[in-house]
């Protein structure tokens, strides 16, 4: 039996988590002064890409497209999925790009990258732009069946077959979750609620076995890296970067905060008068909870 | 259903050295753990030892893990000094028990669980990979069941599909949820348990070093008896590891049962001890008051600033009182000299003080609170450590050598876990693991252990030493009994034939007159009234809450309790509200209930209580151990 090939597009993205993240005072993101880190939504799908590492001992490649320092996404990705590669598409030339040109840069790189693809994986969007265009369109360049907001899934090796579960949300109607089967190559975009499942010991084992490598990877992540530039990648230069982006951004407006419905009042812990106040407060909300 | 050789159950030292073994031999085998890695569930002492008996063998780390163990392995520091005090308020009389640490050992060192049953963890895994086993964390197993006709036997678990194996080896503690499943043994009663609490208190290497007057790789262990037991059986402990202590109480649990006392407050007597508050004392910053005048975001900045500060003086002090950590951090370019460390030492401290007010005063720092039952194996042993294919190790067995200061469970595990290996792979060349075959040999095997000896009968060599430590004790003290035997024992011909007498009229008789009121309280209190030397404290310790212990813990909550209340109305759960080292007990009109969040798992209430291990990955995770 073929082992599977794996390929998981990541992005590097600001980290918002606290401590990391800072506003300029008008409430915009201040670029300098925000860490970088690998996408949230990138780390699901490298972790989904990881569950076919335990389950089927595929060979899993990562790539990205973005600044030098942008190994970084790749290494935790590594650190995650457990990558036997590492790509990252580095050109002043790409900058700029748009949702299409970096499907065109990621497109180009899958093909170049060693053997046949079976599954490539995307994150489900990115938390700075909010966009979830980059992983379908790459999977329409790529000509590879598309399955988005996967939440599990296997693959039927003897078939050659991906067996997904999708959910689907819809406005006013109960979630849905679709099983959908389909023949290898395929494109899936992991949904945020993606869960791997180890039911078994020699899984258990295996999990333990590839998140030791990854680890170990992961301190040596340089190893596994290539960098490619324009040339390198062989791309067309017209259809990536900012040449190759249809999309203009003319105006960006602020999203207006929402009001807050929740009336706080403020009581001081070292005032005993206070602490009275909020003691009674609790009893009030105690008693109304009683259930006579 | 997947199939196994062997399922070992319970990732602590004992477990692991069976894992270890078993591997080594190149037998397949799993190893359960519910903790979410191997080490965060368990706590010692804790001393490691390694034995050389005059007669017969044990199985030591070294011969598990390698001859470079002590080079390899995160130890903390080598005990070379082993004393026992004999307290009585500000009056210390000790002595030296060096002779007693050293007896028949190739070393002790003091350690910490949680990293190095990790360490073990490590090299037993990837032993087991080879064999096509290894270490699964974060799984409970929650029955063990028998296909007589298939032959097989079958493991559940919480969180993965049951499989089957051959053998299984039940090494999950004092608290075996195996034994029950087995009905190998009946839960431990009072009588054959300790509980223990233990502190462990933050101190930098260099002032450990400074304290005790010792070298940057020696060590001292102190044992402590007389009016810091309260009048309870038993004593306290302190350890010193590289940069921590670990002070502690342990005490018979039927003394325990019979005048209830918080754990807490057993220890807390101990620390209160000047002698000890000397040897934990370090320098502690106090944060200054904030001007409430300010903006509440004001505040908060400051609040935030002086928590990093603190933060950063800790660490840059750390780093600079630990002569490897300084060195460790020049080589690796992070500081260039060592007065670059300490300019940036004073450099911090001077800003916390001139900018934000903090003060500096004598105190000392406690970094985790933890609890454990421990199986007293003179009482508790299990004769036949088996049911089935099931092989009992370590604590799960009842097993631990505790004679006087003698205190050895950790060796007493390992050594077992290896004999339970040993005998698995014999029984899987034959593929036999019928009791006569598998279970009896394993019996045999543990009978042979010069550990059970220890538990079996007194070791006339071993008195002689611990008298020859006493010498200094005025006989008067001790009770016409207790003096008679003392004399008796002091002489080379009589003490033999004492011995062999006491042993042939059964040790367990004679085990009420050693630990009695007279031995841990009595005698010791007045030792140091008349012959002590007085230490006088110079600072009073902040002791901190229990539930200041318990909010530094880190725990992972499950919402369904592991433990439930059986009769919440009967006298030994209403003295649980008591004894129980978190608290998680309350009595209201009578009844008694359990909040099991704050539980640590020690075991203190499982013999009247229907007690699970929480499921995997649940639980409390400790950092130090």
């Amino acid at each position: 039996m073929e082992p599977l090939n794996l390929a998981v597009i990541v992005k590097l993205e600001p980290d918002f988590s606290e401590g990391n993240v800072s506003y300029k005072p008008d409430g915009t993101l201040n670029r300098n002064e925000t860490k970088s880190t690998l996408g949230p939504h990138s780390g699901i799908a490298a972790k989904a890409a990881f569950y076919a590492k335990v389950r089927y001992g595929a060979k899993i490649s990562v790539c990205s497209m973005g600044p030098p320092w942008a190994d970084i996404a790749l290494q935790q990705a590594q650190q995650t999925c457990d990558a036997d590669v590492l790509h990252l598409y580095s050109d002043r030339i790409f900058a700029g790009a748009d949702t299409l040109a970096t499907a065109e840069t990621l497109k180009t790189g899958i093909e170049k990258m060693e053997g046949k693809m079976d599954i490539v994986f995307s994150g489900h969007r990115a938390s700075d732009g909010e966009t979830g265009q980059t992983g379908p369109q790459t999977a329409w360049k790529l000509g590879f069946t598309f399955i988005g907001n996967v939440i599990s899934y296997d693959v039927n090796l003897e078939k050659r077959t991906v067996v997904a579960k999708c959910l689907l949300t819809l406005n006013g109607v109960p979630n849905v979750i679709e099983e959908i089967e389909a023949p290898l190559p395929v494109f899936l975009t992991i949904d945020p609620s993606y869960k791997s499942n180890f039911t078994t010991v020699s899984q258990r084992i295996a999990f333990e076995k590839y998140q030791k490598e990854a680890y170990e990877r992961a301190r040596n992540f340089k190893q596994s890296l290539k960098v490619f530039n324009i040339d390198e990648l062989g791309v067309d230069k017209t259809l990536v970067g900012l040449a190759g982006s249809p999309t203009i951004v003319y105006q960006v407006e602020r999203i207006p905060k929402g009001k807050a419905t929740r009336q706080a009042e403020v009581f001081d812990g070292s005032n005993s008068e206070h602490i009275r106040k909020v003691v009674a407060k609790m009893r009030e909300a105690l008693s109304a909870m009683v259930i006579k | 259903m997947e199939k196994y050789d062997v399922a070992i159950i319970g990732g602590g030292s004992a477990g692991l050295a069976a894992l270890k073994q078993l591997s080594t031999l190149g037998k397949q085998a799993v190893l359960l753990e519910a903790g979410k890695k191997v080490g965060v569930k368990n706590i010692s002492g804790g001393i490691l030892y390694s034995k050389k008996p005059n007669k017969g063998r044990v199985y030591n780390v070294e011969d598990i893990y390698g001859q470079n163990f002590v080079n390899e392995a995160p130890l903390q520091r080598k005990i070379t000094k082993y004393l026992l005090h004999a307290t009585s308020k500000d009056k210390v009389f000790s002595m030296d028990l060096t002779a007693a640490h050293e007896y028949q050992s190739n070393f002790g060192y003091s350690v910490l669980m949680n990293e190095l049953n990790a360490w073990f963890a490590q090299s037993a895994d990837e032993s087991a990979q080879k064999c096509g086993g290894g270490i699964v964390p974060g799984v409970h197993v929650n029955n063990i069941s028998w296909d007589d006709e298939k032959e097989r036997t079958i493991i559940q678990t919480d969180e993965l599909d049951e499989f089957q194996v051959k053998a299984v080896i039940a090494a999950d503690g004092v608290n075996s949820e195996v034994a029950q499943i087995t009905r190998a043994r009946p839960k431990f009663s009072a009588v054959q348990l300790y509980q223990g609490v233990k502190a462990i208190v933050k101190l930098p290497e260099d002032i450990i070093n400074e304290t005790f007057a010792i070298g940057a790789d020696d060590g001292e262990a102190h044992l402590f008896a007389g009016d810091i037991t309260l009048n309870h059986l038993g004593g306290g402990f302190l350890y010193t590891n590289r940069d921590t202590l670990s002070v502690g109480a342990v005490y018979h649990f039927d003394s325990l049962l019979d005048s209830p006392i918080e754990p807490n407050t057993l220890l807390d007597a101990l620390l209160k001890n000047p002698m000890i508050t000397e040897l934990i004392k370090d320098e502690v910053p106090v944060r200054g008051k904030i001007d409430k005048t300010l903006e509440k975001e004001k505040q908060m900045q400051i609040r935030f600033a002086v928590t990093k500060l603190i933060k950063t003086w800790y660490e840059i002090r750390d780093v600079y009182l630990s002569s490897s950590r300084r060195k460790e951090l020049i080589k690796t370019g992070k500081f260039n000299s060592e007065d670059e460390i300490k300019s940036k030492l004073s450099e911090t401290r001077e800003k916390m003080s001139s900018q934000y007010g903090i003060q500096f005063k004598t105190d000392y720092v406690e970094d985790e609170y933890g609890a454990k039952l421990i199986p007293d194996g003179k009482r508790c042993r299990m004769k036949k450590p088996y049911h089935k294919n099931v092989l009992f190790v370590g604590d799960a067995a009842g097993r631990g050598v505790f004679v006087g200061p003698r205190i050895e469970g950790l060796n007493v595990g390992i050594d077992d876990g290896v004999r339970a290996a040993n005998a698995i792979a014999r029984a899987l060349e034959k593929n036999n693991f019928s009791q006569g075959y598998l279970g009896e040999y394993y019996t045999k095997s543990i009978e042979e252990s010069p550990y059970t000896k220890d538990m079996k009968e007194i070791d006339k060599e071993y008195l002689k030493i611990f008298i020859d430590a006493t010498k200094d004790v005025p006989k008067d003290i001790l009770s016409a009994k207790h003096s008679l035997v003392l004399k008796l024992m002091s002489s080379g011909a009589i003490r033999s034939m004492a011995a062999k007498f006491v042993n042939v009229l059964g040790y367990e008789r004679l085990l009420p007159v050693i630990e009695s009121q007279e031995s841990y309280v009595k005698v010791p209190t007045e030792l140091a009234e008349r012959s002590g030397k007085t230490i006088s404290s110079s600072y009073t310790p902040s002791i901190p809450l229990l539930a200041d212990r318990i909010a530094k813990l880190n725990y992972n909550d499950d919402k369904v309790s592991h433990i439930k209340v059986l009769n919440p109305n009967n006298d030994f759960m209403k003295k649980l509200v008591m004894l129980c080292p978190t608290k998680c007990y309350s009595e209201e009109n009578g009844q008694v209930t359990i909040q099991h969040e704050g539980c640590i798992e020690c075991g203190t209430c499982s013999e009247q209580t229907d007690w699970k291990h929480p499921r995997g990955e649940k639980g409390i995770n400790y950092r130090y151990g």
